[in-house]
């Protein structure tokens, strides 16, 4: 009974997409029609989203429901399994994704109706590749086919970033994308190997030594921090923005790089042994949260601002983690991925009607496009933590987590972020869809429904969902309450102060502002370019000498040893050869030598 | 005492011929010395106890082999007139010396590391003991015996008679090869 | 005379026998230093009969002679075959079984 309504959904929402994508992979005709791919696409991705919330409101007994298959054994143990493990977190996470993704790629109908056919066929096939291999990730009952959706979804990353691949940037992008998140990969596998080494298997809960669960733990760490771009890792997101904005909204900021956090809630139980990587975590992800703030006030792109305020907000939910509370990070990351795919829908939505992601290119929209000008100020309320909206509730029970911890330090240095925060969205909108529209501005027009429709849907979300706090503990059986206290009021208080900041400055004299010396220096300071520079000389000076190190080792010695076997074997028999002269004499003297040893030794014994 | 005296004096005409034997130069000569050999091992043999086998050493040794010996070297002279050449290899010496010798001296450590050598009696063999003996236990190897020397006579005259048509056999008709080689040529 | 005296005999000329087996050119003169050989073990069967009272060294000196004269009677059939073949008698020559 329970198979059929947990596991018979679970599979179709995991398998749907994976049958379209190969589907369009290999049926050349559908795909190259490029319609009939996003019908079939958006049709698995509604479905996966029924099959998902069929999952979602079963009542949940508190034990995870895992079915799965067993790929290995040895000696009768159980190595491998692959299956679906369903519980309260992978249930909900299940339903987001499937949300956004079909958010999204209604949202992509209209989005990318410019797009030659087969362009858009191949558009979709990633896109249910994606939704496959996201759900494949979720539903892992372990830690090894969390692996394997987690490179999937490293891959779908890059075949989307580099969709225009045309374009020498985008390659470049996708590239960098797959590189940075490869090394932190590795991570992954030596975490996934010392795993194996002391537990003997990859099980979500194993219990360890400290040293061990530090080791191993730290290796994921490095994971999370290639794939939720924690600096100095983060680099690859903002390049990632050359990719269609719809894939930004989804992958970049609602799930993709949510997987590095959900990969932290779901392997908590072994993080919680670790106490040295939660302190790493914790100062991680609060110094990343302020970098990243400071780095989205001087961007003048639209959709780069959105980036590292994702980067900013994943700082937020690894240091909650760090704090020792998976669920306010978790919360967060429901909420984020509501109110970030809405910001990013909304941006793509001016980014169609103007035709540039410059924000000086923007202005004055708010009359234009009414629908969309509200909806990205819902969204960026809801990031900016204003009361009531559901970023008020997440950002402020991480921040009590950590007050609770007692960590001081990152606290403030989130609250810093916060305020931050608050200002840059409100200067983005203010850049955006206030003031006097020129150039192409004056142009613009609202967007069709098929574009505005997934905006209100996620609209509502981002508005609703805070509220629901305590439904949403109780469906992942944690523990959680939510009391308005003095952090609280001052997170709210800095919040507000830096709307109103934002709003006194930019509404009058925008482009003076952005000069300003202040402004200007801070550009200079976190550009980008310098981290980037230090993993490029870090490439040259220590992967690349070691590289040809070891390719040396294998050619001349592994290979060396095979060819050495060879070469005595024909030195050998040249030299043996010798024996034969052909002459009779010699042969005598064989034989007399033979009989002069054998004699010799029966003397001696 | 009289023993000791004429074993070394036999002992040394053997060592002198088969030094001659195995270091001379014409090979007649060297046959000729061969003879010597054998016929001194004769008397040899007639002082240890065994006129039998001393007269059968001339029979056979000292008259047969050596004549069949001549009578090869007769059949493969190559030109006329000139002594047969018997050298030895230069390259060969130095080696073949070593192993002679280190031969020679493991054999001897072995019989001087011997303490208990019988010493027989004064009864001695009789050849109608030997006759008995070859007749009754060893009738099999005699038989056997038999059959091998019928065998080497056959042998012998299958491989050295001449061919049917009188001509004699070409060179290196029996190398490998050398027989398909000809009747590809054919 | 002891047993020893005349095994000291035999064994130098079995050796000298083999140092001219493992000499000479001539495949004439290997025969006969095999001869030589083949000699020097009969003296040395004979000697041991002598010395243990046993009759079984001389009948094995008996069986040796005739297998000798035996292998002489081949040996040389086969010199003349090879000298008919070769046009002489040089075992040095004789190498065509060469590698």
């Amino acid at each position: 009974m329970l198979e059929q309504t947990l596991l018979l959904p679970a599979i179709l929402a995991l398998f749907l997409p994976l049958f379209t994508a190969l589907l369009l992979a290999v049926v050349v005709p559908i795909r190259r029609h490029g319609w009939a791919a996003a019908g079939a696409s958006v049709f698995t991705a509604v479905a996966a989203l029924v099959a998902a919330v069929h999952v979602f409101a079963q009542p949940n007994d508190g034990q995870p429901h895992v079915w799965s298959v067993t790929w290995l054994q040895q000696a009768g143990a159980e190595i491998v399994a692959f299956g679906v493990r369903v519980d309260g977190t992978s249930a909900s996470m299940l339903v987001i994704v499937t949300l956004v993704a079909t958010c999204v790629q209604i949202f992509s109908l209209g989005y990318m109706k410019d797009e030659p056919r087969s362009a858009l066929g191949r558009y979709f096939t990633y896109h249910s590749l994606f939704v496959f291999s996201m759900n494949l990730l979720v539903l892992a009952p372990n830690l090894l086919q969390f692996f394997l959706g987690w490179e999937l979804v490293g891959l779908t990353s890059y075949l989307l970033i580099g969709f225009y691949y045309q374009k020498p940037s985008a390659g470049y992008a996708a590239v960098k994308a797959f590189w940075i998140t490869k090394l932190a990969d590795m991570g992954f596998l030596l975490g996934l190997l010392s795993l194996f080494l002391v537990s003997g298997g990859f099980d979500y809960e194993s219990t360890l030594q400290p040293q061990a669960a530090t080791v191993v733990t730290l290796c994921l760490f490095l994971a999370v921090m290639g794939k939720s771009a924690q600096f100095p890792l983060h680099v690859w997101l903002p390049n990632a923005m050359e990719g269609p904005t719809p894939v930004s909204a989804l992958l970049h900021a609602a799930t993709m790089v949510a997987a590095g956090v959900y990969l932290l809630v779901r392997a908590f139980p072994l993080f919680a042994q670790a106490p040295i990587t939660l302190n790493v975590m914790l100062w991680v992800g609060s110094f990343t949260a302020l970098f990243a703030a400071f780095v989205a006030v001087v961007q003048t792109d639209i959709k780069r601002v959105l980036a590292y305020s994702t980067c900013s907000q994943l700082g937020y939910m690894v240091a909650a983690v760090g704090a020792g509370s998976a669920f306010t990070a978790y919360f967060h990351l429901t909420t984020h991925a509501f109110f970030k795919a809405l910001l990013f829908l909304a941006a793509g939505s001016t980014i169609h009607a103007v035709h540039s992601n410059d924000l000086a290119s923007m202005g004055g929209l708010g009359k234009k496009m009414p629908i969309t000008a509200a909806t990205f100020g819902v969204g960026a309320l809801a990031l900016a933590g204003f009361p009531g909206l559901s970023g008020f509730f997440s950002k402020d029970s991480i921040l009590e987590a950590l007050a609770e911890r007692g960590a001081w330090i990152p606290l403030v240095l989130l609250l810093v972020a916060a305020f931050l925060t608050a200002f840059y969205m409100g200067r983005t909108y203010i850049l955006a869809f206030m003031g006097e529209a020129k150039g192409n501005a004056a142009h613009a027009h609202e967007s069709p429904s098929n574009m505005t429709g997934p905006l209100i849907v996620l609209g509502m979300g981002a508005l609703s969902i805070g509220w629901f706090g305590h439904a949403f503990a109780e469906k992942v059986h944690q523990d959680y309450h939510f009391e308005f206290g003095g952090l609280g009021a001052v997170a709210s208080l800095l919040g507000l102060t830096g709307l109103g900041l934002a709003v006194t400055l930019y509404s009058k004299r925008r482009h003076q502002i952005d000069q300003s010396p202040f402004l200007v220096g801070l550009a200079s300071v976190v550009n980008t370019a310098y981290v980037d520079r230090l993993f490029v000389s870090g490439f040259r000076g220590l992967a690349l000498p070691l590289a040809k190190g070891i390719g040396w080792f294998d050619r001349y010695v592994v290979d060396g040893f095979i060819n050495l076997t060879g070469w005595l074997g024909l030195a050998t028999s040249r030299q043996l050869k010798r024996l034969q002269t052909g002459n009779t004499l010699d042969y005598i003297v064989a034989v007399v030598i033979g009989t002069i040893i054998v004699l010799a030794w029966g003397v001696v014994s | 005492m009289l023993e000791l005296v004429s074993l070394a004096v036999v002992a040394g005409i053997l060592v002198a011929a088969a030094a001659s034997v195995v270091l001379g130069t014409n090979l007649v000569h060297s046959v000729l010395l061969l003879a010597v050999l054998l016929f001194t091992t004769a008397v040899l043999f007639v002082l240890l106890d065994a006129p039998f086998l001393a007269g059968i050493q001339v029979m056979l040794y000292a008259g047969g082999v050596v004549t069949l010996m001549l009578f090869a070297i007769m059949l493969t002279r190559r030109s006329s007139g000139v002594a047969v050449i018997n050298e030895t290899l230069r390259g060969r010496r130095l080696p073949a010396a070593f192993l002679s010798g280190s031969l020679f001296a493991l054999l001897c450590w072995a019989i001087h590391g011997t303490t208990d050598f019988p010493d027989g009696g004064d009864n001695l063999l009789s050849t109608r003991q030997l006759g008995t003996s070859i007749f009754t236990e060893q009738a099999l190897s005699f038989e056997v015996l038999g059959v091998l020397l019928l065998a080497a006579t056959i042998g012998a005259i299958v491989l050295a008679r001449k061919r049917d048509h009188g001509e004699p056999e070409p060179a290196g008709t029996y190398l490998y090869g050398t027989r398909a080689r000809e009747e590809a040529s054919r | 005379m002891m047993l020893g005296h005349v095994l000291y005999v035999g064994v130098l000329l079995f050796c000298l026998g083999l140092y001219g087996t493992l000499t000479r050119r001539n495949v004439i003169g290997i025969l006969l230093s095999v001869e030589v050989m083949a000699n020097s073990v009969n003296i040395v069967l004979v000697a041991f009969s002598r010395f243990t009272h046993n009759l079984l060294g001389q009948v094995f000196a008996v069986f040796v002679m005739s297998l000798t004269v035996a292998e002489v009677v081949v040996g040389l059939a086969l010199v003349i075959l090879l000298y008919r073949t070769m046009r002489h008698t040089d075992i040095d020559e004789a190498s065509q079984l060469r590698h």
